[in-house]
């Protein structure tokens, strides 16, 4: 269970910092820096540059994403911005647009 | 990791719930409730209840329907609802709410705007006192 949700409806417009696991389902403008997983669900929006360990989309992130560990984006995600991690997925159905730096 | 779970639904919108371990700089804004366990600088406006947890640290004014408070919160307090300042709380700033209560154990230095009517009694000896 995620430790910091952010649900729908919500709406944080500055710096998140966390140790933590994120669920975002609301809204996130800003910046994201976390520590542990990162889970943009459907319907979540993040307008943000994005920090953590493994992340998953099916929502929307505006941004740059860097993961130290994997990067999964589901189908219906909606991605743009350059993404750097170790792993990265991209499911039939996602949408994504940008670099991928995989560390190599 | 993080599970993807559904929110429990309550005034329209979703649960917010700030961790112990995370900190927010900037602004929150939601139509359900938010708990807050970890440290926010920033203003929050919430259409639901806001709690701030035990070894919470809110620097914020507070727009909400109630809020309950067990940790340290620095900022102005308007409620619709309820206040409700429980043992352990550090508050300071205007608490204004329908109801406002603080418990033993408490601390709270500021000002509390609370609409109620005086016992007739004491109407006319606390004339010079101002009433909100």
């Amino acid at each position: 269970m995620a430790s910091t949700i952010i649900g729908a409806g919500i709406t944080i417009e500055g710096e998140i910092t966390t140790d933590e696991d994120v669920l975002v389902q609301g809204t996130v403008r800003g910046k994201l820096n976390a520590k542990d997983g990162v889970v943009v669900e459907h319907g979540g929006v993040v307008e943000a540059d994005v920090t953590g360990g493994p992340l998953t989309v099916s929502g929307s992130v505006t941004g740059n994403i860097s993961s130290t560990d994997r990067v999964d984006l589901q189908p219906g995600a909606r991605v743009v911005g350059n993404v750097k991690a170790t792993r990265i997925t991209i499911a039939d159905g996602a949408q994504f647009k940008g670099n991928v730096d995989m560390d190599v | 990791m993080a599970q993807t779970r559904t929110a429990t639904k309550a005034h329209g919108g979703g649960h917010g719930m700030i961790g112990a371990s995370t900190r927010v700089r900037g602004r929150i804004t939601g139509d359900g409730d938010l708990t807050v366990d970890g440290h926010v600088e920033g203003d929050i406006t919430v259409r639901g209840d806001l709690i701030v947890g035990e070894g919470a640290s809110v620097t914020s004014n507070v727009d909400a329907h109630s809020v309950t408070v067990s940790g340290t919160l620095d900022g102005d307090v308007t409620a619709r609802g309820a206040v409700r300042i429980a043992a352990g709380a550090k508050v300071r700033g205007t608490m204004q709410g329908e109801h406002v209560a603080i418990e033993e154990g408490a601390e709270f230095a500021g000002r509390l705007d609370c609409e109620f009517e005086l016992p007739p009694e004491l109407m006319g000896s606390t004339s010079s006192r101002k009433r909100s």
